[in-house]
């Protein structure tokens, strides 16, 4: 059976006035049915151009230079823009970062819903869209849907911008759901809300999620899955578990030691030196070389490989190289707290 | 315990939006703040925490209660004239936002340099430019970055640049709004060690203002939780984590979601009704230097 | 911020409007007079040279401009409250049947200019747009950038010259020709070379303005959203861009009345297009004051009007600003 969502060597550019920015580069992962893969990274790496550029979303100055998308093993790469609107919103819709700019704010909450479900099903009766609309909002956990979706989004508080945005997303039954940082812009009690509902959503209709991030804290919350980014490569893919407990890649070493929530108070916070590359004309070898404290001489020469170190858990660095010399990892265990 | 550097009594801010519309931005929220302490100010969006540091900051006139900084009662007016200097080094104040904070057309080491100008004040280390040179060294950048401008700066950099801004003054209380709400992770762990420096090496006291609960956990000494413009919760940080009292700490503290992904699954998480919400409690102390809004009804 | 009851909200703008009329008519009196040459000169024309200094001053009570101002503004205003704006001296027949004549005229060259500038400038703003930084919406932004910069009066004679002079293909001048009033055909012609150089004037500007607010829009987050859930191009563009530029699209209009009818009247003088142009100009070289009043407070009233108007629109189309101040109510009394 084929994956759901198969990407392979994806590389995506975009022309600049100085050159060529390499945003991402050799990606590819496979997302199953049904589960949830959160994409873990810094601003920069990548990981929010990833999402789009599977969606085709992406401005005209950026292009897909090669590698594969393929849904349920049919390419979509080459595909259209009238294709494209075919399947957007039917196999894959998207959940924004800032609910207060992500809908129209002059229209009905309802009617933009209503819209985006007789995209894909325009026979639909009135009576029967309008059914659809209450069913959609309730199932987000906006209540008194009758009178709210004649509300205009500037009604609504951040939450419930974001729990409508959902309802859009989820107008059409999509097998897949993208959710850029759905949370970043949120409250820490919304937030809870907010990611309690994407599970619960993903439990109850079975929609395969990737979950962009930057935020530990929630994929440890709701991923199945976890692929970290850096300047535009997976460094490292393995499930939940594999990368908490067991991270291989010195960069997430790196991103795990600097949260604050590991550190004892007092203590020193650890930082990662330096600063992530420019992706216009990237270093050879491995990226995160002249930032890694473990680097071995060939970081700087030869872009490493993923290694397999579990059927589900891959990194791509030399350490797990078996010439390479044996390290213990400065993090890793349970919660040290 | 050491002396008391801040102390906020009574403070109350309200918005007027039209004739008989007032909204009570900040609601007779009274704290200290010890020398060489850092204070955490939590709270969600519209709770009133960024005004509770503009109002110390005479950014705003509070419209009730005061504020003693050193003694001196800065929301009276003809105390402030008399100790306008003292007010106006001694005390400094960060931004979330370093991209509209900091001028544009202005290069790091004029920026670095305005406020002594302004007060002038005398430089140890010979001109305006050393000065700005040890401070830039200080949070962790080198002379080169002298001449540049701040769009040419990432965003950890410019947040480095406000914070030897505000050094350059020596204040003994800073009053962080935010500061690494808008950066990365790892360059939010750079941001948080200067804090900690600033505060360990200069004995410098910080008010510290922040949504992300696991840095106040850090880096704070005590922590103050704030809803709806209300003070509901003081004490130190061990004790408010280990033994939340109000309600409200308790979801806030629930709602932060934890790096571990076993730990993480098995938690429940209780949300806070604002129904339940009795603003018109008094604050108690359960413990030493733990207080609490007990309300009414309870 | 409670809702204004509206009585009061037009009652209130109502004041402001004839307050700025009355003030603007006391301006113009005064700064009339104050204005060197002879009035005497459009009512008696080359007479006035020959005239005893008796009958000068026979002739000035007669007219009433022997007065000091402010009696004569006095007794002006009293007279204008009844209806009556006096006659104008140069046409010697009453000032607001000299407008009327004119009236139409202006009319029928701003009104159709007006629609077909703004009907224009959103059908190119919209390609523009949509061709964004294609070949056709760079030609396009050229073209209006130079050709607005032209001044209107040298447009003007440079058509008539080729079209007039020398191609002899369109009239130069006039609103019709001798006899034929009520020939719409012959008035078309006429009204050709006025109509292209008001539309040509302005089209660009209203254009370009509707190109980057529609660019703005298109950027915005939510247009990703309305993409991502599947809908085409186009229906972005219509339903969601278009449809939230409108309510500033209506009050920019609104607002660019007084910029056009400005533009008409240099237009008319040039083309000698009997309109009300062409008769302020007139009124005001032969110091024809109750002509000129009259036109001066005409003109004034249409420009504060529209700027009202915009106003209005600006603060109650958009659905944001209309609701808002209930939103605003509702939670304060939830805090407060």
């Amino acid at each position: 059976m084929s994956e759901l969502l198969e990407v392979k060597n994806l590389s995506v550019s975009f022309d600049t006035h100085e050159g060529e920015l390499q945003a991402v580069r050799d990606v590819s992962f496979s997302l199953h049915a049904g589960e949830v893969l959160a994409i873990v990274g810094e601003s920069g790496s990548g990981k929010s151009v990833l999402c789009k550029s599977i969606m085709k979303l992406l401005n005209k100055d950026a292009r897909i230079k090669s590698g594969s998308i393929a849904i349920n093993g049919v390419d979509i790469t080459n595909y259209s823009e009238r294709q494209m609107q075919r399947i957007r919103g039917k196999v894959f819709s998207m959940v924004f970062q800032d609910p207060m700019t992500s809908q129209n704010p002059t229209i009905p909450i309802g009617k933009q819903i209503a819209e985006a479900i007789r995209v894909h099903d325009p026979k639909m009766s009135a009576e029967q869209v309008h059914q659809r609309v209450i069913e959609l909002m309730e199932l987000v956990g906006i209540d008194r849907a009758e009178q709210r979706c004649k509300l205009c989004p500037y009604h609504f508080s951040g939450g419930m911008r974001q729990r409508s945005v959902m309802a859009i997303a989820l107008a059409s039954n999509p097998r897949m759901l993208f959710a850029d940082e759905p949370t970043t812009a949120l409250d820490v009690t919304i937030q809870a809300q907010i990611l309690d509902l994407l599970r619960d959503v993903q439990k109850k209709l079975g929609t395969a999620t990737i979950l962009v991030s930057h935020d530990l804290g929630v994929v440890a919350r709701v991923a199945d899955r976890v692929a970290v980014m850096y300047a535009g490569k997976i460094v490292e893919i393995g499930t939940a578990e594999e990368i908490f407990y067991d991270p291989r890649h010195p960069y997430t070493w790196g991103l795990m030691r600097s949260l604050p929530a590991y550190a004892q108070q007092g203590e020193k916070l650890y930082t990662i030196p330096g600063m992530p590359p420019v992706l216009i004309d990237p270093p050879a070898g491995d990226a995160f070389a002249c930032r890694n404290e473990y680097a071995l001489g060939i970081d700087y020469e030869q872009m490493p490989p993923m290694f397999q170190i579990t059927d589900t858990h891959y990194a791509a660095t030399w350490l797990m190289d078996e010439r390479a010399p044996k390290i213990t990892p400065p993090i890793g265990g349970m919660y040290h707290v | 315990m050491s002396e008391i550097l801040l102390d906020v009594q009574g403070l109350t801010h309200h918005f007027r939006l039209s004739k008989s519309a007032v909204i009570k931005a900040v609601d007779d929220v009274s704290f200290q703040i010890h020398e060489g302490e850092i204070f955490g100010l939590v709270g969600e969006s519209g709770s009133g925490k960024s005004t509770v540091a503009r109002c110390v900051m005479n950014v705003h006139k509070p419209s009730a209660g005061s504020i003693y900084y050193q003694g001196i009662n800065t929301c009276d007016p003809a105390q402030f004239r008399k100790n306008r200097k003292l007010l106006q080094t001694s005390r400094q104040f960060i931004f979330q936002d370093s991209t509209s904070s900091l001028n544009q057309r202005m290069r790091v080491a004029d920026i670095i340099a305005e406020p002594m100008q302004i007060n002038h004040v005398k430089t140890p280390r010979g001109s305006d430019r050393e000065e700005a040179a040890f401070q830039l060294h200080y949070v962790g950048l080198d002379r080169s970055y002298l001449d540049k401008y701040p769009s040419e700066l990432s965003g950890g950099m410019r947040q480095r640049v406000t914070i030897a801004r505000a050094l350059s003054m020596e204040p003994r209380l800073l009053v962080a709004d935010e500061p690494i709400a808008s950066l990365d992770v790892s360059i939010q762990a750079q941001i948080i060690n200067l804090f900690a420096h600033c505060n360990r090496e200069h004995g410098c006291s910080i008010l510290f203002i922040a949504h992300d609960l696991a840095v106040v956990k850090y880096l704070c000494h005590r922590v103050g939780v704030m809803y709806q413009g209300k003070l509901v919760e003081v004490a130190p940080t061990r004790e408010l984590f280990e033994n939340p009292l109000h309600p409200y700490t308790k979801s806030l503290l629930d709602a932060i979601p934890i790096p571990d992904p076993r730990l993480e699954r098995a938690r429940v998480w209780h949300e806070f009704d604002p129904e339940q919400f009795d603003r018109n409690g008094t604050m108690v102390e359960v413990k030493p230097g733990h207080l609490v809004l007990k309300g009414e009804k309870a | 911020m409670i809702r204004k009851n509206p009585y009061i909200y037009y009652g209130r703008k109502l004041l402001a409007f004839v307050l700025s009329v009355f003030i603007l008519s006391v301006a113009v009196f005064y700064i009339a007079r104050l204005a060197p040459g002879d009035p005497l000169v459009s009512y008696y024309g080359d007479r006035v040279e020959r005239m005893s200094i008796e009958e000068r001053q026979w002739a000035e009570e007669k007219l009433g401009l022997n007065d000091p101002i402010y009696v004569q503004y006095i007794r002006w205003i009293q007279n204008a409250v009844k209806g009556d704006f006096g006659i104008s001296f140069k046409y010697k027949m009453d000032v607001l049947e000299v407008i009327e004549s004119r009236l139409g005229n202006t009319l029928i060259l701003g009104g159709i200019g007006f629609i077909l500038i703004f009907a224009g400038a959103l059908g190119l703003g919209i390609l523009c747009a949509w061709k964004e930084d294609g070949w056709l919406d760079k030609s396009i932004c050229k073209v209006g950038t130079i050709t607005s910069c032209i001044p209107e009066f040298w447009l003007s004679l440079m058509l008539i010259l080729v079209f007039a002079v020398n191609l002899h293909l369109l009239p130069s001048s006039g609103a019709y020709s001798v006899g034929h009033k009520n020939d719409i055909a012959d008035r078309a012609v006429h009204l050709i070379l006025p109509m292209t150089v008001a539309v040509i004037d302005h089209l660009w500007y209203y254009a370009f303005m509707i190109r980057n607010k529609l660019l703005e829009e298109v950027r915005a987050d939510y247009v990703l959203l309305a993409k991502s859930k599947g809908l085409d191009k186009k229906r972005i563009m219509y339903r969601h861009c278009l449809r939230n530029i409108m309510p500033s699209y209506l009050s920019l209009m609104a607002i660019s009345v007084p910029h056009i009818l400005g533009g008409t009247y240099i237009i008319e003088t040039v083309f000698s297009y009997p309109g009300i142009g062409t008769l302020s100009y007139e009124s005001a070289r032969y110091q024809d004051y109750n002509l000129m009043m009259v036109l001066c407070i005409l003109t004034g009233a249409v420009v504060i009007l529209f700027n009202m108007i915009a106003q209005i629109i600006n603060e109650r189309i958009d659905p944001r600003m209309r609701e808002q101040e209930i939103v605003e109510t509702t939670e304060v009394t939830e805090i407060g």
